[in-house]
């Protein structure tokens, strides 16, 4: 009996000591958590392909096929973005009705790929580039640009085209920020559509092996060149296009442009790819 | 004996059998019965990509009076939801199982 009630006081002390420790005198360490992660996603990918080193990653499926990549390399002298660049450093410098324009609401002259995404503390939410672009239109009293494509995507491409070689480096510092990080781990883990298949099984089991006509590309590095012109598109999209477009065709109803998930999956993504330079736009198939 | 027996089994019978006029009653069309699965699979995140092009297709057969057709299409649609709802509960619990081992 009175060993019983001598367990019970010690157990209780326990978890009275737990739940003061985990209270917000004792701060988690979530970057830690989340590098244990980077760590396990990138060595998975070296062992998988040892021959490609980790900044090479970013050229995505080009990364591991020879004679694509010369190919490729070929395009990219002459990139089918190269316009859109241009129209997008117009649409930066445009003024608004109010006088001001993008460039006011970003620092460095623009050049701030290497910010986003990153968990915004007091919103409580991961903020995007393309987000963030809008956002600043509509401060300043102006419509969002629409979609996808089009001149959302192309004052992306101008920023990401100034803000190249700009080091990865995005941080988990809260809990609610490694929520939304788990939110996007679980959405690239879990199978879903009518094929009951996985960002990860494409991308990690099946990275590197061909599907019809398309090798699969890493997702090591998914998120460092976009946006993208697709020479299937014909035209530039941001990389929740071609979440929307894998999500399809699994036969899974895609999410919208910049919803929390799509969000909180570029944050996942992005993390992964940690260490790897922003090297956007980039041309793809 | 007898009658305790026939009292019991009116007892128990008593509340299927008034289920059953209910149902009867206001048992909802299967395309409803499939818009609300899908409602709920879409909650959960998980609908899939032709669920709702199913339910429409079934809508405009049983305009132009296709009562058949308008029935395999909800049914369809109703079987899709069904196991993208149960896709998506699963997932939920499991999703770390899904994480290669390496
Ligand atoms: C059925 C297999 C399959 C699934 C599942 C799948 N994808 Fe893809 N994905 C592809 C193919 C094929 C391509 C085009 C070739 C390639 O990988 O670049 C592609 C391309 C991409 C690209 C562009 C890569 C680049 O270099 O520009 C990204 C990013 C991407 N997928 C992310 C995802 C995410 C995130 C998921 C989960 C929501 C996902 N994919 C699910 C097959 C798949």
């Amino acid at each position: 009996m009175k060993k019983t009630i001598q367990r019970r006081l010690f157990t209780g002390v326990l978890v009275l000591m737990t739940t003061m420790l985990s209270g917000p005198a004792y701060a988690v360490n979530y970057q830690a958590l989340v590098d244990v992660d980077v760590r396990k996603f990138q060595n998975y990918f070296h062992k998988e392909f040892p021959q490609v080193k980790l900044e090479d990653f970013s050229s995505g499926v080009y990364a591991l096929d020879e004679d694509a990549r010369k190919q490729w390399m070929e395009i990219e002298e002459f990139p089918p973005y190269e316009l859109d660049i241009e129209a997008g450093k117009a649409l930066f410098n445009k003024p608004f009705a109010n006088g001001k324009s993008l460039a006011s609401c970003f620092p460095n002259g623009g050049a701030v790929r290497g910010l986003y995404p990153y968990f915004d503390e007091k919103r409580g939410q991961v903020i995007t580039l393309e987000m963030a672009i809008n956002e600043c239109r509509v401060a300043n009293g102006e419509k969002p640009f629409p979609g996808k494509k089009g001149d959302l995507a192309r004052v992306s491409a101008y920023i990401a085209f100034i803000s190249r070689g700009q080091k990865i480096d995005v941080k988990v510092r809260s809990a609610a920020a490694y929520k939304a990080y788990m939110k996007g781990k679980e959405f690239f883990y879990a199978k879903r559509g009518q094929l009951n298949m996985s960002c990860s099984g494409c991308h990690m089991e099946y990275a590197g092996r061909r599907l019809r006509a398309e090798t699969m590309s890493p997702a090591l590095g998914h998120t460092t060149h976009f946006p993208v012109f697709r020479s299937k598109w014909g035209d530039l999209g941001t990389l929740h296009r071609r979440y929307a477009g894998c999500n399809e065709n699994i036969g899974s109803k895609p999410f919208d442009e910049q919803s929390e998930e799509y969000r909180n999956l570029e944050y996942f993504q992005t993390i992964m790819s940690n260490g790897l330079k922003f090297n956007g736009p980039a041309a793809r198939k | 004996m007898k009658k305790v027996l026939l009292l019991l089994s009116m007892v128990v019978l008593m509340p299927s059998c008034a289920g059953l006029l209910a149902d009867q009653a206001t048992t909802p069309s299967l395309i409803d019965q499939a818009e609300a699965a899908r409602k709920e699979a879409d909650a959960l995140g998980y609908e899939w990509r032709d669920t709702a092009k199913l339910i429409k297709s079934a809508k405009e057969a049983l305009e132009k009076g296709l009562q058949a057709e308008s029935d395999k299409l909800a049914s369809q649609a109703l079987l899709q939801s069904r196991v993208a709802a149960a896709q998506g509960k699963y997932m939920s619990k499991n999703w770390k199982m899904m994480i290669l081992k390496y």
